[in-house]
Formats: structure tokens, sequence, C-alpha cells
């Protein structure tokens, strides 16, 4: 039986390629010691075993999971090694490949997806390719089918005919060579290791490849192990890098063809030198998000949201009291549906305008390729807090909603990085406080509504990153997850997948009104309505006064002088817009209109600023806080996060009204 | 509409609050939002990666 190993980065079409090679899978299992799934099929009508290792960038493993693919080159030898590579990525795939080259193995190497680098407008030499590195390299296009015919004729060999490889030698610095040379004349000498497995091994240790160095520990190759100390201090695994790079620079450079014009290709260089430049990236970042806010609060949002508000605290309100009072229903029952139900959830309901141009905004920045591009600008940022753009993927989820933020976490595989990111994650504005503050910004800052809710957005941040930097210190986190993201072709969006995006993300909130937020009203018109003796019809003796009353104090040093907002805060515990609704029920207002009036008169743009940093910053809810024990398997974490979000919303509100009281 | 229509539907509509409360406290204790009946298409891709203890 013939064993062919499939090897290559994450998604390359790997899995579609053994799908489409092996008919059926013959056994589908674990990798020993990890939850990687294990897949081994055979050719049809062959005696050629197909498996499917996992998707690495190197055979330096960051993970556990990741450590499967070297682990099997150490202890398994495969007859021949198909390197499935994304023909548009080469420079960075062929890694991975000089990895498995060295390793003298007969290897094929496949140019997959090849269709995508042709619409580049570039194709490879592939007699060039195959001259440099060593090996047959073939092209493919696994979801048509393309290349398969002459792959399976590449595979189906019988052991004794395929046609061993020497291994790939690169010109590495002298000192490096050097190294290279004696620790394998001794593996072979002294530990009768094979020549070519001796020299591979030897790269690999120097190259710091931690499965390796266990190796080493576990077989005592005292050759590699004395000289640990003197590979690490010489950096030798930067040189094989810089050595490796320029190989593949000047291979693909000589093997490169232009197939016709790259216009297209050339107009996204041409953006992309702008869009992440250094200097000019983060402020064209900060200034796309400034427009998207314009946009939703102030061009469009806004003006939709008032006539929204005029038809249903107008024509709505009024026949539904009508209605009511026709068919004798209490003033009880009518106090809830009006001044209860219509008046808070519909009035949560008022701000969908806004909601869904800010989410029309984010799926056409995700659809025209720019997102991949923030995560890439700021990843300078999260380099210097001790995490990287990868982190920065979780957290713009967040401005979703935090709970899908937090799952996001998950990709991040260093776990004191995973941890910070789930414990930074609730300081992400989600879209969940946009009703409230859509409320105070058209209250008391009318003509800089999109400025004020930026500047809440990249508060949100900018302590989200401290607290990063504070876990970053204390965990002690000294490994650090590799962060390599493709960076797509722009294109202009396309409206269909612009619509899907933006009900995909703003169904959540309609449905939302519907359920919590219907449910929080309810509990905050029972609250309000009555006390310990029953129905009351002053709001102010009832349970929700009481409360505010009893808290004020405590408020009093951030601004609030009202039991109202106090109230209403309590029950954004259950979801940050049952705020807005309490506030509509609270204040006993009909419409937006007159709660923003009773907004204005309660607040100064100064206390009311430091109420939104409040409910930007405290207690995550309880879908969000349910999330964070559910992710690090610990009630503790999700009680810390709880705590300490508390402290800081209070503190920095503390901050901002009491240094904003003295300067004004 | 008598009083004890009026009671009623007043209850249910507690009686409703009540219990989405309830769901969504429930439902929160397994790291899910008011708004996970559906799988939108962030959320389709989080299920299947894996959830890793720290």
């Amino acid at each position: 039986m013939t064993t062919v190993a499939l090897l290559g980065n994450p998604n390359t079409g790997k899995t579609t390629l053994f799908n489409e090679l092996t008919d059926k899978y013959a056994y589908v299992g674990n990798w020993t010691g990890v939850t990687v799934e294990k897949k081994v099929g055979q050719i049809r009508h062959s005696n050629t075993e197909v498996i499917d290792l996992p998707g690495v960038y190197s055979l330096s493993p960051i993970t556990k999971d990741e450590s499967v693919v070297t682990n099997y080159l150490l202890r398994d030898s495969p007859d021949l090694i198909l390197n499935v590579t994304n023909a548009s990525q080469l420079k960075r795939n062929l890694l991975l490949s000089i990895e498995v080259l060295e390793l003298g193995v007969p290897v094929i190497i496949t140019l997959n997806m090849i269709d995508d680098l042709k619409r580049s407008g570039h194709y490879y030499d592939l007699k060039t390719l195959s001259t440099e590195l060593g090996c047959p390299v073939r092209t493919s296009n696994a979801r048509n089918k393309e290349g398969l015919p002459q792959l399976k004729a590449d595979l189906v060999q019988n052991q004794a005919d395929i046609k061993p490889n020497s291994p790939l030698q690169l010109n590495y610095p002298i000192m490096v060579s050097q190294a290279i040379r004696q620790a394998t004349k001794a593996l072979t000498t002294d530990y009768q290791v094979d020549a070519k497995f001796a020299r591979w091994l030897a790269i690999q240790y120097i190259n710091d490849n931690k499965v390796v160095r266990k190796y080493a520990v576990a077989h005592h190759l005292k050759p590699l192990l004395s000289q640990q100390a003197y590979y690490d201090a010489q950096k030798f695994s930067d040189q094989i890098f810089e050595t490796r790079l320029s190989f593949i620079e000047a291979t693909l450079a000589t093997a490169t063809e232009q197939l016709h014009s790259t216009k297209h290709v050339a107009i996204t260089s041409k953006i992309d030198k702008v869009v992440t430049n250094p200097i000019l990236g983060l402020p064209i970042f900060a200034g796309i998000f400034f427009l998207m806010f314009k946009l939703s609060f102030d061009w469009v949002g806004t003006p939709l949201s008032h006539q929204l508000d005029k038809l249903l605290s107008g024509p709505i309100s009024t026949w539904a009291n009508q209605f009511l009072t026709q068919v004798g229903a209490l003033p009880m029952l009518r106090s809830l549906i009006v001044n209860g139900l219509i008046a808070g959830v519909g009035g949560v309901l008022t701000f969908i305008p806004q909601i869904f141009t800010l989410f029309a905004c984010i799926s056409i920045l995700e659809d025209s390729g720019y997102m991949a591009r923030a995560a890439l600008v700021t990843d300078r940022i999260m380099e210097m807090i001790g995490l990287n753009g990868k982190a920065f993927i979780p957290l713009i989820i967040g401005f979703g909603c935090n709970v899908t933020g937090i799952m996001a976490a998950r990709t991040i595989e260093q776990p004191k990085e995973r941890l910070i990111t789930t414990l930074i994650s609730p300081f992400m504005s989600c879209s969940a406080r946009l009703p409230i503050y859509s409320l105070f910004v058209a209250a008391l800052f009318p003509r800089n509504q999109a400025v004020i809710v930026l500047s809440l957005y990249f508060l949100g941040i900018v302590v989200a990153l401290l607290m990063a930097k504070f876990y970053h210190v204390i965990f002690r986190a000294k490994e650090h997850s590799v962060f390599i993201v493709e960076l797509p072709q722009y294109h202009i969006p396309k409206l269909s997948i612009v619509w899907h995006g933006t009900w995909d993300k703003g169904k959540g909130f309609i449905k939302k009104a519907g359920t919590i937020i219907f449910a929080g009203t309810v509990l905050i018109w029972l609250l309000s309505n009555f006390n310990a003796h029953g129905y009351v019809t002053q709001i102010d003796h009832s349970f929700a006064a009481s409360l505010g009353q009893i808290l004020l104090p405590i408020f009093k040093p951030i601004g609030i002088t009202t039991w109202q907002p106090i109230s209403a805060l309590l029950t954004g515990v259950l979801a940050k817009e049952v705020i807005s609704s309490s506030m509509m029920v609270l204040f006993h207002t009909a419409n937006q209109g007159a709660l923003i009036g009773m907004i204005g008169g309660s607040f100064t743009a100064l206390s009311a600023y430091a109420l939104l940093v409040f409910v930007l910053l405290y207690i995550p809810c309880f879908a969000t806080i349910g999330t964070i024990k559910s992710e690090t398997g610990s009630a503790k974490w999700a009680a810390y996060s709880v705590v300490s979000s508390l402290f800081i919303s209070y503190g920095l509100a503390f901050l901002i009204f009491q240094i904003g009281s003295l300067l004004t | 509409m008598g009083l004890f229509i009026n009671i009623i539907i007043i209850a249910a509509i507690i009686g409703l609050a009540g219990y989405q409360i309830y769901r969504a406290v429930k439902r929160s204790k397994q790291g899910e939002c008011a708004a996970c009946d559906y799988d939108c298409e962030a959320k389709k891709l989080l299920n299947k990666s894996k959830k890793r203890a720290l």
C-alpha cells in the first residue's frame, strides 16, 4: 500500500481535494491526544491510501492541534507528500513547502485554485518552479475538478516506482550551514540517524521547532541539546527565515508570467498603499467610522426614526387608547398596553433606522474588502499592548453583539490572549447601546450627534486596549498567536450581499423587541405602577422610585440627579436596549420627542456624557455574562467581569463629571 | 370587556414577560443572547469552532 500525505496551509482547498481524490472516507477518527479529525481515504481501484493532515502554516507549531503534522513527519514516513498550495498565495505557502522539501521525502506540489491566480493576471512557469524546488509541480482546481486526473495518475504509483527526491538545499548563512553540517554529522555517526532525516532534524531544531526540541530531549540527542543556547543566542531561526523568504522571492520572480492587463490588481495595490499606510491607516479608519455615524445619526437614521416615532406616538397610540376605552379595558390594562408596551417596546423600535443604517455601513465595509485592512491597520496598536490583529476581529464583531464577539475569540490560539480578548470584549460598544445613545445625543448634542457617538465607540476601544495591556502585564503573557490575514481585492459591494448582511445583523434587534425588551418593559411598568401596598397612581410612590432614590446618593457624584435613569440602568442588565424602553415608561412619555425634551431638562451636556460613558462600560448584559462563564469555563471570570466593569465605568464617569465640572 | 377578561389579559402579558425573562436568564447560562434562535452567518462559523477551556 502506498501512503500519500496531503499537507498544506489552511484554506488551500486541501479537504475538497481529498474528497475528490478519495471516493469515500475509509476511516474518520481523531489524531492521538488532540481533537483534530483524522481522515484517511483510498483512491478507488488503487493501492494508494491518502491521509488528510490538518492545515498548518509552518512545521513549527503554535497549538497542540498544529503539532499533529510535525509529529506525523517525525514518527511516520509517508511514501509521497502531496503539498497543496493556494496558487494566489504562493509566497506564503512555499514557506511550508520548503520545510517539507528539506525532509527529502518525495513531494509533489500542486498549485490549487489556479483560476483565482489566472484572474489576477498572473501565472507561473511550472518548469522553472519544478527546477528551483526540485520536485514535480502541477496545477489544479479542486472545485471544478480541473487537473485532478493528472494528480490521480501521479499518486497511483507503486511504492517502488516513486522517484526519490533529494532534499532541497538552501544557501543558509555560513554560520548556520556550519551548525547544520556539524549537527548532521554527529547525529549520523553517533546516533545512526539517516543522513537526510538528521539534516532536517538539525534545521528544525535550530529553527526553534518546539516539537522537534521535545523529540530531541526524549531521544537524548546531545549534539543538538548541547548547542541550543548557542543557536538561540545567534538568532539562527531569524536567519533561516530570511534565507527561505529570499529564495521564495527569487524563485517566484523568475517563474512569474504576466497573462493580461492587471488593472484591477493595480487599483487594489494603489488603494492599499494609502489605506494600510502606517501613518494614514488609523485616521482613515476613524474617518470611515465617523462617516458611518454621520449617516446613521445625522443624515439618514435619525430623520427616518422621527417619522417612525410620529406614526407610533400619534395614530397608533391614539387608536389603541380609543379602542381599549371602547371595549371597556380597565385603566391599568390601558396603561400597561399604551404607556408600557407601545411607548416602551415601540419606542425602542423607532431606533430601527439608525441601527439598520449602521449595519448596512458595516456590511458594505465587509463586502468591499476593507475590514481585513482594518484588522491589519489595528495590528500595530494591538502589538503594542501584547495582542495582535487577530484579537481585532472578535472586538469588531463585538460592535454588533458582545456575545458573538466573545465567541469569536475562540479563533485565538494562545489561552492567555484568548482570556484577555474575552475580558475586554464587553467594553466594545454593541448595537444594543445605540438607542440610549440616540436619545441622549438628540436631547443634548443635536448638532454633534455623530461626533459624540464616535467618541463613545473610541473610548470603549481605548478602555479595552488599556485593560488589555494591564491584563497582559498581570498574566505575564509571553507567547503570541500569529496573525496572518489574506487581503482580498477591493470590489464594489453587491446589493444582495449588503442587504443579506444588514438583515442578518439587524433581525436580532427586532426579535429582541418581541422577547426580552418586551419582558423588560413589562417588568419596569410593574415596578413603576406598584408598591408594597398595591397599584399606585403616583409613580413617585412606586418600587422603581424607591429603588432609584435609595441609589441616588451613589450616582450624584457622576451627575445623575433624578431617580428615573438609575432605575432604568438596573433593567439594562436584561439587555441594554431595555434602558431606553424603561426611560420611556419611567418618564411617562408617549413619544420620543417628549422624552428627549424631558432628558434635556434633567441633564446637562456634561452629566449626560458621564451617564453615556457609564452605560458604555457598566455591567454587561446577562447573555454576555453567561457567555464569559461558558467560554472561560469559570464563574469566577464572569463575576470578575461584572465587578471590574462596574468599578471602571463608575470611576471614569466620576472623573469626567468632576473634572468637567471644575473646568466649566 | 368584563373584569375577568381584563385580569386574564394582564396576567397573560405579565406571565409571558416573566417567561421571557426566565428564558433569557436560562439561555444566558449557555452563553446565548436573547436573539439567538436563528443562526446568523457569524454564529454558524463560530459554532463550528471548538470551545477551548482556559
